[in-house]
C-alpha cells in the first residue's frame, strides 16, 4: 500500500470505531460512553471539535475576503480549498455538537424558539446560515465535475461576491459570540482566561489562525500527494496572519496587565504553566518564525509555525470551554469512547476532504506524475490487452474492509457492563456490626441505619422468627451474612454456583437433572432454585425469591424493612411516622440506644451518626462541600 | 413574587423535605452514579440536605434567581422565570445543550446522563402547586418550619425581624437578599453560607448582564462589518482601476 492508502485506511478504521461507539451513545445515552458529569457538563466534543473547530474553519471567510474583497487575486487558486476546509470544519463542528446534544433530534429548535439574550441562540442561527452560505459557495465545484445544473452553477459563480460578503458578516458574529458564551461564567472561568474582551479576542484569533490552518492543509496535501509548493505565496499569507496573531497576543497581554491579573501567570500553579505554554506555543513562537523571512519561506518553518499556532489556538479554546472552569468534583478525563468519537468525526471529514482533493478540480496545480494521481482511472491498453494503472476498486476494497472490521471491533470493544449499569459506583458491601444493636452501613460511607436487632427479634416472636427476615440461608447455615449474597450496594449479584451443584462433593447432580435435554442449556431454561430448595424458602418469610440474582444490598434492605414498616404505620395509629424515610435514616443517634452503642457510633464533633474513622469515607464526605 | 426562607438554625436534618419532593414530582430512587456531584443533588434529587460540623443542616435547592443566568443562557427559552418567582423548565423545548449547567453559578441543574432521552432536572418551586395557591411540597413537609414560603418582601421582612430579635444567634446577613441581583431562596443562620455557591467575589456582576453588551453589539457588528467590507471593496477596486489607468498612461507615453 502506498502512503495515501495507508493514511486513508487509518482514517477509515477510526471512523468505523467511532460509528460503533456513536451508535451506542445514541441508544444508551451519554452516560454509557462518556465521562461527562454534573460537574463537567461539556467535554472533549465541545472542547476539541466544536469550539476550536469553528475557529480553525475561520479561514473560509478570511481568505475569501482577502481574495474577493481586498482583490488580492494572486491567492485565487486557494479559494476552493479554503471554502472546502471551512465547509467541512463547520460540518465537523455541527456533527460533534449533535453527538453532544442530549436531544439531537431537537437541534432545529432554535429556529422556532427564539431567545435573543443567549449567545448560543445567536451561534446556532449563524452556524445554520453560514453552513448554507458555504454550501452555496462550494457546490459549483462538484457540479462542474458532473456537469449537472449548469445554470445554477453559473448563477452561484456570478454572484459569488454576495456570498463572500454574507460569509464575512455572519462569521464576525458567531466567531465573537463563541467568546460571549463564556462571559456568563466570571466566577467559574480562571482569571487568566476570563476577560470582558473574550468576544473580541475570539474573533481576532480566528482571523489570525484561519489562514494558518489553510496553509497547514496545503502543506499536508502537498506532502501526501507530492505536489509542488508555492512557498512564497504561502509565506505572504502566513506573514499577514502572523501580524494579526501578534495583535491578538498584544491585546491579551494588555488586557491582563490592565486588569492586574498578569501576576497570576507566574505564580507557578498548573493553570499558570498551561497559560505560559499556550501563549508561547500559540502566539510567540509562530510570530517569531513568521517574522523571519528566511524561515517563513522554508517549508519547515511554515510547518512548525502553522501547526504550533493551530495547536495553541485549540488549547486556548479548550481552556475557555472547559479545562479552566472551576472544578467542584473529580477531574474529568474523556473515556476512550469519547476520544474515538471525537477523532472519528475529524477522520470522516478528512476522508471527504481528500476525496474532493482527488476527484474535483480544487486548484489548478498539476499533479507531478499523472500516474500518481489517485483518482486516475486505469486505462485499457489495446495493444497489450492489459489495464494500465492501479484499479480504483482496490482502494475501495481496502477501505470498506478496514471500516467493517473497525465497526465490528468497536461493537465488541464497548463493554456491556458500561451500557447496562452505566455509572453506578461499584460498592462492596460489608456485614452490619454492633451486636444487639446493629449498625447497617453496607458501603462504609459513614451514613447508615441503626437497627435494633434484639428489639425486632422480641417483637417478631423470639428465636422462631429468624426466617421472617432471613431467608434462603446456605445449607446447614443459620447466620450467613446478608452481604455474602447481596454483594454490591447498588447492583444485583448472581448467587448461583454452578460448580457446587455439579461437583461430586457438592450437589453431585447430572446435567439432565436441571437442564432439559431438548432445550439449550442456559440459565433461562434450567430448573429454578425454588423447585428444589423448597426448605430454604421458609413458609413464614416475608421475602419472595424469584430468581438466582440477588438484588442489590440497598434494595434488599429496603425490601425487608419498608413494606413491614408501612403496614405497621397503618396499623399502629400512634406510630404513623414509621413508614417515613427519616424513621430509620435518622441524623442524630436515637436516644433509646444502649449507652455503649451510642458512644460507639456517635462522634462528638459531628454530633450525628458516623462510624469510627474510616479515611476513605471521610475524605469522600469532605469533597462534597 | 414568592420566595422561600430557610432558617438553618431550625433545621434538624430529618430529610422530610427530600422525601416530600420526591413524592410530589414522582422522582425515582437514586443510586450513586459516577457523574453525581457529591452534594446530594442529582437528577433524582431536586433538594438535599448538606450537613456541616456542629449539627448544622443546610437545605440545598435551586435558588430561583431574580436574574437567572440559566434563563439568559438557554438558547431555546426552555428555562423561564415566571411571575411567581419560580424558574421553571419546559422539557418539550429543550435541545440538551447543557449551557444552563455551565452558566448556573450554584451548579444546580443536573442531567439524566443514563437515559437515551435525557432532560435537565431541577427544582421548580412546585410551580403547579403554587399557582393553585398551595405551598411547595418541601415547605409543607417540614416539621419544624425551618423552611417557609410566602411573598418575597414578607420573607425578607421576617428574616430581618428574626435577626433583629436575636442578634447573638444569627449572622447579620440574609443570604440571597442582594447576591447576583437577588435570589428567591433566602437563608439566614448562624454560620457562613458562602460554600453554597462558588467563591463569591465582591465584584461579582449580575450574570445575565455580563453578556448583554456583547449581545447588543450583534446587530451593529453585522451591519458595521458589512459597511467596512463594502468600503474596503470599493477602495481596492478603485485602486486597481487607478493602477490600470496609470499603466495605460505610461504605455501611451
Amino acid at each position: 500500500m502506498n502512503r495515501v492508502k495507508t493514511f486513508k485506511s487509518i482514517l477509515w478504521a477510526i471512523t468505523g470505531l467511532a460509528v460503533a461507539f456513536g451508535t451506542v451513545r445514541m441508544f444508551w445515552g451519554l452516560g454509557a460512553v462518556s465521562n461527562l458529569s454534573d460537574t463537567t457538563p461539556w467535554g472533549i466534543w465541545k472542547g476539541l471539535n466544536v469550539v476550536p473547530g469553528i475557529a480553525l474553519a475561520g479561514g473560509g471567510f478570511v481568505v475569501t475576503a482577502i481574495i474577493y474583497i481586498m482583490r488580492r487575486t494572486e491567492f485565487q487558486r486557494y479559494t476552493r480549498i479554503t471554502v472546502l476546509l471551512a465547509f467541512l470544519g463547520y460540518i465537523t463542528a455541527a456533527t460533534a455538537l449533535v453527538a453532544e446534544l442530549g436531544l439531537p433530534w431537537m437541534v432545529w429548535h432554535p429556529i422556532i424558539y427564539w431567545q435573543h439574550h443567549s449567545a448560543l441562540f445567536e451561534i446556532s442561527w449563524c452556524v445554520i446560515l453560514y453552513l448554507t452560505v458555504l454550501f452555496l459557495e462550494f457546490i459549483p465545484v462538484p457540479l462542474e465535475h458532473t456537469g449537472w445544473l449548469s445554470s445554477i452553477r453559473r448563477f452561484l459563480t456570478k454572484y459569488k461576491l454576495v456570498l463572500v460578503f454574507l460569509g464575512v458578516m455572519i462569521s464576525t458574529l458567531h466567531q465573537s459570540s463563541l467568546g460571549t458564551l463564556f462571559l456568563i461564567t466570571p466566577e467559574k472561568l480562571h482569571g487568566l482566561w476570563y476577560s470582558s474582551l473574550l468576544p473580541i479576542l475570539f474573533f481576532i484569533s480566528a482571523v489570525a489562525v484561519g489562514p494558518l490552518m489553510l496553509i497547514l492543509a496545503v502543506l499536508v496535501i502537498s506532502a501526501l500527494y507530492r505536489q509542488p509548493l508555492e512557498t512564497d505565496k504561502l509565506a505572504k499569507l502566513g506573514g499577514a496572519s502572523a501580524i494579526v496573531l501578534a495583535i491578538f497576543g498584544a491585546i491579551r497581554l494588555i488586557d491582563l496587565l490592565a486588569s492586574g491579573k498578569m501576576g497570576s501567570a507566574f505564580d507557578g500553579s498548573w493553570q499558570a504553566i498551561v497559560f505560559l505554554i499556550e501563549f508561547s506555543v500559540g502566539v510567540i513562537i509562530p510570530v517569531v518564525i513568521m517574522s523571519i523571512g528566511r524561515l517563513r519561506r522554508s517549508p519547515a518553518g511554515l510547518w512548525t509555525a502553522t501547526s504550533l499556532a493551530v495547536i495553541g489556538l485549540g488549547l486556548h479554546r479548550a481552556n475557555c470551554a472547559g479545562i479552566m472552569l472551576v472544578r467542584t468534583g473529580p477531574i474529568y478525563f474523556p473515556t476512550i469512547y469519547e476520544i474515538t468519537i471525537s477523532l472519528g468525526i475529524l477522520s470522516a471529514a478528512i476522508i471527504v476532504f481528500l476525496y474532493c482533493v482527488e476527484r474535483f478540480k480544487m486548484w489548478e496545480m498539476p499533479w507531478e506524475d499523472a500516474q500518481e494521481k489517485p483518482a486516475a482511472l486505469p486505462q485499457f491498453d489495446r495493444a497489450s490487452e492489459v489495464w494500465l494503472g492501479t484499479p480504483r476498486i482496490a482502494g475501495r476494497t481496502v477501505y470498506s474492509l478496514v471500516f467493517v472490521i473497525a465497526l465490528a471491533v468497536g461493537v465488541v470493544a464497548i463493554s456491556t457492563d458500561r451500557i447496562e449499569s452505566a455509572g453506578v459506583r461499584d460498592a462492596t458491601v460489608i456485614p452490619a456490626r454492633g451486636g444487639d444493636t446493629l449498625f447497617v452501613d453496607g458501603n462504609l460511607d459513614g451514613y447508615g441505619v441503626i437497627f435494633a436487632h434484639e428489639e425486632h427479634v422480641k417483637r417478631e416472636g423470639g428465636n422462631q422468627s429468624c426466617v421472617r427476615c432471613h431467608h434462603m440461608n446456605l445449607p446447614l447455615d443459620k447466620n450467613t451474612e446478608c452481604a455474602a449474597c447481596h454483594r454490591n450496594m447498588y447492583s444485583g449479584a448472581d448467587v448461583f454456583r454452578h460448580d457446587w451443584h455439579a461437583s461430586p462433593n457438592g450437589g453431585n447432580l447430572a446435567c439432565g437433572q436441571c437442564h432439559d435435554q431438548d432445550l439449550e442449556r442456559t440459565a433461562a431454561t434450567a430448573t429454578t432454585c425454588d423447585e428444589c430448595h423448597k426448605d430454604m424458602v421458609p413458609v413464614d418469610t416475608r421475602i419472595a425469591i424469584e430468581q438466582y440474582i440477588a438484588p442489590s444490598y440497598a434494595d434488599a434492605m429496603h425490601g425487608v424493612c419498608i413494606e413491614c414498616h408501612r403496614q405497621k404505620a397503618l396499623e399502629l395509629v400512634e406510630k404513623e411516622d414509621l413508614g417515613r424515610c427519616a424513621a430509620c435514616h435518622t441524623i442524630d443517634a436515637p436516644q433509646y440506644l444502649p449507652e455503649n452503642v451510642y458512644h460507639m457510633f456517635r462522634d462528638t464533633s459531628f454530633n450525628h451518626v458516623v462510624m469510627p474513622p474510616i479515611t476513605d469515607a471521610n475524605s469522600r464526605k469532605e469533597e462534597a462541600y | 413574587m414568592k420566595a422561600i426562607l430557610t432558617d438553618i438554625t431550625k433545621c434538624i436534618g430529618c430529610f422530610e423535605c427530600v422525601a416530600a419532593c420526591k413524592a410530589a414530582h414522582g422522582l425515582p430512587n437514586d443510586v450513586p452514579r459516577e457523574w453525581h456531584r457529591n452534594d446530594g443533588l442529582s437528577a433524582q434529587n431536586w433538594t438535599s440536605i448538606v450537613s456541616k460540623p456542629g449539627s448544622h443542616y443546610i437545605r440545598k435547592q435551586c435558588r430561583h434567581c431574580l436574574e437567572p443566568a440559566c434563563v439568559s443562557a438557554c438558547p431555546v427559552a426552555a428555562l423561564v422565570r415566571t411571575d411567581t418567582g419560580a424558574v421553571i423548565y419546559e422539557p418539550s423545548k429543550c435541545i440538551g445543550c447543557r449551557y444552563c449547567m455551565i452558566a448556573c453559578p450554584f451548579g444546580i441543574p443536573r442531567y439524566d446522563w443514563e437515559k437515551a432521552v435525557p432532560y435537565i432536572q431541577k427544582c421548580d418551586m412546585c410551580y403547579d402547586r403554587i399557582i393553585q395557591g398551595k405551598q411547595p411540597a418541601c415547605i409543607e413537609a417540614c416539621p419544624t418550619q425551618a423552611t417557609i414560603f410566602g411573598d418575597r418582601d414578607e420573607m425578607l421582612a421576617e428574616a430581618h425581624r428574626r435577626i433583629k430579635e436575636e442578634p447573638d444567634k444569627y449572622l447579620d446577613r440574609v443570604f440571597g437578599e442582594k447576591e447576583l441581583g437577588g435570589l428567591s431562596v433566602l437563608y439566614i443562620g448562624d454560620i457562613d453560607l458562602e460554600f453554597l455557591s462558588y467563591p463569591a467575589r465582591s465584584n461579582t456582576p449580575v450574570l445575565p448582564k455580563t453578556t448583554t453588551t456583547a449581545m447588543n453589539a450583534v446587530p451593529p457588528a453585522f451591519v458595521g462589518m458589512g459597511a467596512v467590507m463594502g468600503g474596503l471593496y470599493w477602495f481596492c477596486k478603485r485602486r486597481e482601476k487607478v493602477q490600470a489607468e496609470t499603466k495605460k498612461d505610461e504605455g501611451a507615453q
